[in-house]
């Protein structure tokens, strides 16, 4: 399975993995900030009562909840972006950006639906109270929502929100099926030239291990700030 | 009195649910002058709270009006924010706002609302804080204060906005009872500084005192409307006389 001569191997490419983690650690970013932005719009259309637009965003959360993610991605990568020619530079001197775009896109409208569900129930969670005392004073209902629910609501919902995020992190993987240079991506490119599988993966899951874990930690250190108004 | 000094004017109010199978507030017309303390009670289910929050259209009323300073607020959907900020609202469960401090409690909404610095509202609220002897929770979160103590801080928090009319829906009703009277004595200092006010309660003995107008609802309605003294020295229908029975 694992020999030390496999990871000497291995270890030869293993700026391939420095730049797999620089591809992962961008394309979640990006996603997260995508994803979440995109899923706020979407909760507030489907919480809107201009009916049309609820309908759109249930109907669009609906379609990309019960689809698989691959689906979706070739999809976006192979039909959407199949005749808009997309600008051929290379990020960090390495990421091809028009394999890297498409990856971005797909993976924000996928999490983007899952995370409209956990705000929209995260906004719905709040007390009524609290959005007729903030009126009742005078407050818009934008103001209402930035000032008084949202704050509210996010702080509610982290716990849920890592998950997603974490989940991103991971599922971004899929994105080496359309030539994103990721993690999955270099250990692919190792095993080709070293006929060595079992000591890429490790070092992958090492990898994806490292990146995962202290988001979590992370997440879970904003909790406990954020909750202080909860606590004597 | 003359029409002109009336602040609020309602006339027809209702307030359907279920497509009419429930009328919470069924064909109410009532005027509120200036200055006017007028206290609303009733059975649990008379309609009193509903008929107090169409006042501000925290309750969209099915149909009427609501004449708020010569402007029907009830057409006036466009400017309704601007109506609300001239009537404070305190409600039975404070809310306050859990995530902001009581300072920041009181200077969200002079800050966003009337463009009032930071300073000055701060300034603002910290007076107003030491009115109701709570200037020293200026910076505690809204969970580390008493029932009695968040109840005075909505108070101030509402005062902050220099509102024409007061709203209090049943004020003192989620309190211990070792709270109520903190409260109460607010309200009490508030009345003589001749605001006007609008208090739905079930303290009878403070609503004896303090009110200048007594209004008892039942079934949606105004059953009979007066003076304190009549009021609950001579009350006339048989409905108030079995409520006050059971009350006092």
């Amino acid at each position: 399975m694992f020999s030390s001569a496999g990871f000497a191997k291995t270890w030869q490419y293993i700026q391939l993995f420095e730049q797999g983690l620089i591809c992962t650690l961008s394309l979640s970013a990006l996603t997260v900030l995508f994803g979440f932005i995109f899923a706020l719009i979407l909760a507030l259309m489907r919480m809107s009562k201009i009916k049309p637009l609820s309908w759109f965003a249930t109907c669009y959360v609906e379609l990309f909840r019960a689809t698989p993610m691959l689906v979706q991605l070739f999809i976006i990568y192979y039909v959407v972006f199949a005749n808009t020619s997309l600008p051929n530079f290379k990020l960090f001197g390495f990421i091809r950006f028009d394999r890297f775009l498409p990856g971005v896109v797909a993976l924000s409208m996928n999490s983007g639906a899952y995370l409209s569900e956990i705000i929209r129930a995260g906004i719905q969670s709040i007390d009524h109270g609290q959005t007729e005392a903030a009126r009742s004073l005078g407050l818009t209902s934008g103001q209402t929502l930035k000032e008084i629910i949202l704050p509210q609501a996010i702080k509610n919902i982290l716990p849920a929100i890592a998950n997603e995020f974490v989940t991103i992190i991971k599922e971004s993987s899929i994105c080496y099926t359309i030539g994103v240079q990721e993690i999955m991506y270099a250990v692919s490119a190792t095993k080709g030239a070293t006929y060595r599988i079992a000591e890429p993966l490790l070092i992958a899951t090492a990898v994806y291990f490292c990146l995962t874990f202290p988001t979590i930690k992370i997440i879970a250190y904003f909790e406990r700030r954020m909750s202080r108004g909860d606590r004597r | 009195m003359a029409t002109e000094d009336k602040l609020i004017k309602v006339s027809n109010l209702c307030k359907y649910y279920y497509n009419g199978d429930l009328k919470a507030v069924d064909d109410v017309s009532y005027s509120i002058a200036k200055g006017d303390v007028t206290v609303i009670i009733g059975p649990s289910g008379s309609g009193k709270s509903t008929f107090l929050r169409c006042l501000n259209l925290l309750e969209i009323p099915t149909s009427g009006e609501v004449i708020f300073d010569g402007t029907d607020i009830t057409k006036a959907k466009k400017n309704i924010d601007e109506h609300r900020r001239k009537m404070g609202m305190v409600f039975q469960h404070f809310n306050l706002f859990p995530h902001k401090t009581v300072l920041q409690n009181m200077t969200l909404a002079p800050m966003k609302v009337r463009k009032m610095s930071k300073e000055q509202a701060e300034a603002k609220a910290l007076q107003l804080l030491k009115r109701v002897g709570l200037e020293d929770r200026a910076n505690a979160y809204p969970i580390q204060l008493s029932g009695g103590q968040k109840q005075r801080v909505a108070i101030v928090r509402a005062l902050m906005m220099e509102p024409e009319v007061m709203l209090f829906d049943e004020p003192t009703s989620a309190l211990d009872p070792e709270m109520v009277g903190e409260v109460l004595e607010v309200i009490r200092e508030l009345a003589e500084t001749g605001m006007t006010m609008v208090i739905v309660t079930h303290e009878m003995g403070f609503a004896r005192e303090v009110a200048k107008r007594v209004v008892f609802m039942a079934d949606g309605k105004i059953v009979e409307e007066g003076t304190p003294e009549q009021i609950f020295g001579n009350p006339q229908s048989p409905r108030l006389q079995d409520f006050l029975r059971k009350v006092l």
